[in-house]
């Protein structure tokens, strides 16, 4: 009982029935009242109607004119239409259809309604008692027990509605509450999967839009979001073993065998320098991948503000102009106009600096590389950086954002191998994308961020 | 230069310290957050090296606050292992004049402290309207730049590359401080572009028989002089 109590939908399905019957008795209460009143109110300007004309009756024939009019009457009328008595002063009947003058009728003239015996079975009666002249009374009655089987029906209906409105209450709270269950604990069921760890679940949606599927798309988006951020903490340190290791052992060796065979000072400072840019190139290696780890985490986000993604472009185009041109690669700006959107300065700037590195290292000299920034549809800014280089395999573009993949040309060629992911995860961040497509020939890489902020993925 | 090193860490504080004595410069030590600010506050110095995360109550963020809430406009390099953007944009605003990550290179922190001790000695006096280097001669206000009778046409950028480095004249600028200062760069490019911009700078400004006054620094970056 308890626990039913609990259950929300119990309390709500309670609720919803006192609710509906207090509404239910405030309807009728009125309505019963505005009844009587009217029905009774009418009954007596009736019978004041019909004592009047008695009393005129009187008037013009005397008592004994009264006496024959209403017996005239009595006979005339259906049984229990009309009670009518007319009495000397001292009460005593001469004409009508009552045998004595009722007791609880009081002997002073006026209206009254009165709870009698009438006949022998209890009943309400609306009398109006006038006096004539010489004593004499005239008693105009109704006996209201011609209504009663209306009000009973009336009180019947109002009952019938309460249990009706009950038991739908009820059941109807009932059944809810087994539907929700049911669906809460496969919700329920769900969610222990995934703290057991088995992060791949997800939510049952039924497409319904209702309520609880709202919810569970929302958790589900929750649950991607999350297994996301696991997932890429979990690449991070994969890295880190993978990645760091070989550079650390570079440089543990480096500095074992300068231990053991102790060559001449010129060559161990050499040596010392090597170990330096070593461990330079594990510090660069370890920042890449924070600042990888934090970009995917969605913090950065703090950092949006509005800027002009066209400057932002032009800029590393002319911060690597002397790089190109020492290379002999043309490397040629063709923007139209400013594209303002809203981002992370630092980090665009670091994704388009790290394609036109990409691309100034893959392109032979005599190339060309050329970006481009504008307005795509909708609210999407696009930073292109075209090469006409060898370009890649279709089969290998999807790598290339990964970490730490290093496409077949680039072994030898300095990098740590994370620019694309990097490019990729700020991308994101901007809730844009990176795609890598064909240049005929080359590569072409569009960078594509939302101008409208910053977006949840 | 006189200066504060509040450093908990002994080996990055007898590395630091021998550095700089070597370079010239005197150095106080404080091991924890409570001498730091008792140092800090007691003595003028020419530049503060502050560590952040400190034992003894009051961290490296405390301290640069409670300077600058009493009125102590040291200039104060924040050195420090902790690396996010976040992280030094908080450095910066409690009042810090500039951040340098764990781990660092001495030369990048010596060049660091350099420009900072100048950058105090450059608030006392007015600020030039020219910089002059040997005959190398440049006007802030008409942006002209002359080498002698030798009139040198520079692109924006690098006049901007040019005249922060002579603000710096006679100290060690760091490829680093290059991008932050000059191209507003946060982050290493992978390629050392840097190198390229100088290199084409000193085409402009040192043609022979001129004595050359753009320097490289090895291991370090450059440095625009006219000593030997």
């Amino acid at each position: 009982m308890k626990r039913l109590f609990r259950s929300s939908a119990a309390v709500l399905s309670v609720g919803y029935v006192v609710f509906g019957v207090a509404a239910l008795v405030l309807f009728a209460v009125p309505l019963w009242y505005a009844w009587q009143r009217t029905v009774e109110q009418g009954r007596a300007e009736i019978l004041s109607a019909d004592a009047q004309r008695l009393t005129e009756v009187f008037r013009r024939t005397g008592a004994e004119g009264l006496k024959s009019f209403i017996d005239e009457r009595v006979g005339l009328q259906i049984p229990g239409e009309r009670i009518l008595l007319v009495t000397d002063a001292e009460f005593r009947p001469i004409a009508g259809n009552l045998p004595t003058w009722p007791r609880e009728v009081p002997p002073e003239a006026g209206t009254y309604t009165i709870k009698m015996t009438l006949e022998g079975r209890p009943t309400r009666a609306v009398f109006v008692h006038a006096r004539l002249e010489g004593g004499y009374n005239v008693l105009v009655g109704r006996d209201t027990a011609r209504y009663a089987p209306v009000e009973q029906d009336f009180w019947y209906g109002l009952a019938g509605a309460v249990a009706v409105l009950a038991i739908v209450g009820v059941l109807g709270g009932f059944l809810i509450r087994r539907m929700l269950m049911l669906r809460i604990q496969g919700i329920q069921e769900t969610v222990a999967a995934i703290m057991q760890g088995r992060l791949g679940h997800r939510l049952e949606t039924s497409r319904s839009g209702d309520e609880l599927d709202t919810l569970s798309q929302t958790i589900n988006g929750m649950l991607e979001q999350i297994e996301h951020l696991i997932n890429g903490v979990r690449n991070v340190s994969n890295s880190i073993a993978h990645d760091l290791r070989t550079p650390l052992a570079e440089l543990r060796s480096r500095l074992e065998e300068l231990s053991l065979t102790r060559p001449a000072p010129g060559e161990t400072f050499a040596e010392i320098d090597a170990a330096l840019a070593d461990v330079d190139r594990v510090i660069a290696i370890f920042n890449a991948l924070l600042r990888l780890a934090q970009i995917d985490s969605g913090m950065r986000r703090s950092g949006f503000v509005p800027l002009d993604a066209a400057k932002v472009a032009a800029d590393a185009v002319e911060f690597y102009l002397p790089a190109a041109e020492l290379k002999g690669v043309s490397l040629i700006y063709r923007g139209n106009g400013p594209a303002p959107t809203s981002g992370d300065p630092v980090l665009l700037a670091q994704a388009v600096s790290n394609l036109i590195d990409n691309a100034l290292k893959y392109v032979p000299p005599g190339g060309t590389v050329s970006v481009n920034a504008h307005r795509a549809e909708g609210d999407a800014i696009e930073i292109a950086v075209s090469d006409n280089g060898p370009g890649v395999a279709d089969s290998e573009k999807p790598k290339l954002v990964e970490r730490f993949y290093r496409g077949d040309a680039s072994r030898g060629t300095p990098g740590v191998g994370l620019g694309l992911s990097v490019v990729d995860a700020v991308a994101k961040l901007h809730g844009g994308f990176l795609k890598l497509a064909d240049n005929h020939p080359g590569l072409s890489a569009r960078l594509v961020v939302m101008a409208t902020g910053p977006h949840l993925t | 230069m006189k200066l504060l090193l509040v450093e908990d860490n002994e080996r990055v504080t007898r590395f630091v310290t021998k550095g700089l004595h070597e370079a010239g410069h005197s150095v106080d030590h404080a091991g924890n957050g409570r001498d730091g600010l008792f140092m800090a506050a007691s003595e003028p110095y020419d530049v503060i090296i502050m560590d952040r995360m400190l034992p003894g109550q009051i961290d490296g963020l405390g301290i640069i606050e409670a300077l600058r809430r009493s009125g102590n406009r040291t200039p104060i390099l924040i050195l420090s292992a902790l690396s996010d953007v976040d992280e030094r944009i908080r450095g910066l605003r409690a009042g810090g004049d500039d951040y340098l990550t764990k781990p660092f290179a001495f030369g990048e922190l010596l060049a660091r402290l350099d420009a900072l001790g100048r950058r105090g000695q450059d608030a006392k006096g007015a600020s030039d309207r020219t910089l002059e280097v040997d005959n190398l001669r440049m006007d802030l206000l008409s942006r002209k730049v002359q080498r002698g009778p030798r009139t040198i046409v520079l692109q924006p950028r690098e006049f901007k590359l040019l005249e922060y480095l002579m603000r710096h004249a006679d100290q060690v600028v760091t490829r680093t401080m290059l991008l932050e200062n000059v191209w507003e760069y946060h982050f290493d490019p992978q390629t050392n572009v840097v190198d390229v911009h100088v290199s084409k700078l000193r085409q402009k400004i040192d043609v022979a028989p001129e004595r050359p006054l753009l320097r490289t620094v090895r291991n370090a970056g450059y440095m625009i002089t006219s000593h030997d």
